[in-house]
């Protein structure tokens, strides 16, 4: 407990846990690029390697469209969610006005909100609107969340308020001080909210799998769950090894994106968490 | 000129907030609030039906087994993610650690992933024919295992699933609540001569508490709203044994009976409420009990 220096067996324990949380991904990416009734065969050993499973995959889902259609909610939901969390963090933080509590008790209390109350109002809405099958049912419902505002107003109530009144009397407007003062000095913080961000919405499924029944519109979770759906009418000879070769693909081509992306800006996503989460 | 500017300032910076909420957030729960007292199936009119909806779920054995199977994930799944949790924090907590980088990044890796996808890696793996696991097993002289076809595994392999997953995550949160700790206060303490497991349990798992408690919250949350892994590993069965309360709803829409279903979420939600409540009471530190 105190801080002496770890001893082996703590090494041991870590390097076991470390092992039990990597394989299962190592596992899927380099079966992956086995042969597909190799999988089956001898799952342990690595010998040939193809890109077979990954070209059949793309012969038989859209997961290119998959791409795009994420991309493009990622882009636009997820620049809502940068521009406007921190605004409204910023007026939680740093201004006195009428009705602030009360306002901010409505925040936090959506943050309790199970989503799967308002699965079902929110898609007759949608098809109310006659936006079923839309980017906009994609990207405007939780484009502004309570969580991001929550923990922006956390991470900008640590500025001196002297800063903030320094550019008052240096004459700038207020949305001057929050992007040349504000902004700049909680640019770490918003590294690690666009790696959140980047994180639930790229893996976000129960609403667009609700949301969205074509194919134009399908993201890249909602159509690697089609892909699943097949395995289980697949279960016979040959086709079931070829649809676990194209399963590990699509999971593989699926998780390394958002694995580099941690891996480069981990230090910022870990920190996030960190600064984000109720210290004893 | 320029007060009232300033006046008007903090209520457009969070205007947009509550624009989206009052769209896709209040009005849909009220909404749904109205919804949950009205019978509309299919293609039929739309009918005021009063707590119909709520006394036939009330007596239907498959809301109460999709609860009950979501009690039994719950308690699958929280106490140990809370011991491993802190488990993983206490050896990552240490400053003199070498590689702790590497293993805080490898923890928390899983929970990176999307769900989807390792759900599809879950399939394979558990398969009960072809699946690795099974595999190993009969290297070692094991007989097959129906992880996910026998009503009795199937409910500990999707929690595995969620376990990996989220572990990690629950560890940085216990990881933040220990660091806040003054080193100084474990030398104090085993100068005066007390245990290491004195020292844990006097020192340390009180300090956690807070951040216990919020994993506890937010777990239950997540346990009792649970879709996508029933959804896509085993589509709720056999047997209906996986049918989560998350996944019975969801039952309700593609069967298009969705008064039964507003009413369902909103008796989820209560439930919900009401366990995180009592969780946090159960976590709170005793000194602050008024």
């Amino acid at each position: 407990m105190s801080q002496n220096r770890p001893g082996i067996g703590q090494y041991v324990l870590l390097t076991l846990l470390a092992i039990v949380f990597l394989y299962p991904i190592w596992w899927a990416v380099s079966s992956s690029l086995k042969p597909a009734a190799e999988i089956i065969a001898s799952p342990l050993s690595i010998g040939e390697l193809t890109l077979d499973n990954y070209r059949a995959m793309f012969a038989d889902v859209p997961i290119g469209t998959g791409f795009l259609n994420t991309a493009i909610v990622l882009l636009v939901k997820g620049g809502m969610t940068m521009v406007f969390c921190p605004l409204a963090g910023y007026a939680f933080a740093k201004y006195d006005f009428p009705f602030k509590n009360l306002l901010f008790g409505v925040v936090l209390l959506t943050l309790m909100l199970p989503t799967l109350v308002l699965i079902i109002p929110l898609l007759l809405e949608m098809s109310a609107l006659g936006w079923v099958n839309t980017y906009q049912a994609l990207i405007l419902p939780g484009s502004v969340d309570a969580f991001s505002i929550f923990w922006m107003r956390q991470t900008i109530a640590a500025i001196p308020n002297e800063l903030i009144d320094a550019g008052r009397v240096d004459g700038a407007g207020e949305f001057g001080i929050f992007y040349k003062v504000v902004l700049p000095v909680i640019r770490p913080g918003l590294a690690a909210l666009a790696v959140l961000t980047t994180m639930n919405i790229y893996n976000d499924f129960v609403w667009p799998v609700v949301a969205v029944n074509d194919t134009a519109h399908q993201t890249l979770q909602v159509v690697l769950s089609t892909l699943a759906q097949n395995v289980t009418g697949n279960r016979i000879g040959a086709d079931f090894a070829t649809v676990w070769g194209e399963l590990l693909a699509a999971g593989s081509i699926a998780m390394l994106p958002l694995l580099v992306i941690f891996v480069l800006l981990q230090r910022h996503f870990i920190n996030g968490i960190l600064a984000g989460s109720v210290k004893g | 000129m320029r007060l009232r500017s300033i006046r008007l300032t903090p209520y457009v910076f969070i205007a947009p907030f509550f624009v989206v909420f009052g769209a896709f957030g209040l009005y849909p729960l009220i909404y749904a609030l109205q919804l949950s007292f009205m019978r509309w199936r299919g293609g039929s009119e739309a009918r005021w039906v009063g707590l119909d909806n709520y006394l036939y779920l009330l007596t239907s054995p498959e809301f109460w087994s999709s609860l009950g199977n979501s009690a039994v994930m719950w308690l699958l799944i929280v106490p140990i993610q809370i011991v491993a949790g802190l488990g993983g924090a206490v050896l990552l907590a240490n400053a003199k650690l070498r590689l702790r980088g590497f293993f805080r990044v490898a923890f928390i890796a899983p929970f990176v992933t999307p769900l989807v996808a390792m759900a599809q890696v879950w399939i394979v793996v558990f398969d009960q024919d072809y699946g690795l696991i099974n595999y190993l097993l009969n290297m070692v002289g094991l007989p097959d295992v129906g992880w996910l076809t026998s009503t009795a595994w199937s409910k500990p392999t999707l929690a595995l699933l969620f376990l990996w997953k989220t572990t990690g995550f629950a560890i940085i949160i216990l990881l933040a609540g220990l660091q806040a700790v003054p080193g100084g206060v474990y030398e104090a303490a085993s100068l005066d001569g007390a245990s290491r497991w004195r020292q844990f349990w006097s020192i340390t798992v009180p300090l956690v508490r807070r951040s216990m408690a919020f994993l506890v919250v937010i777990q239950t949350l997540a346990v009792f709203q649970m879709f996508a892994e029933p959804f896509v590993v085993t589509e709720g069965g056999p047997y209906g044994s996986t049918t989560t309360a998350g996944l019975y709803l969801y039952d309700h829409i593609t069967a298009s009976d969705l008064g039964t279903g507003a009413a369902n979420s909103f008796l989820l939600v209560l439930l919900v409420f009401g366990l995180s409540l009592v969780s946090v009471r159960m976590l709170r530190p005793k000194d602050e009990v008024s």
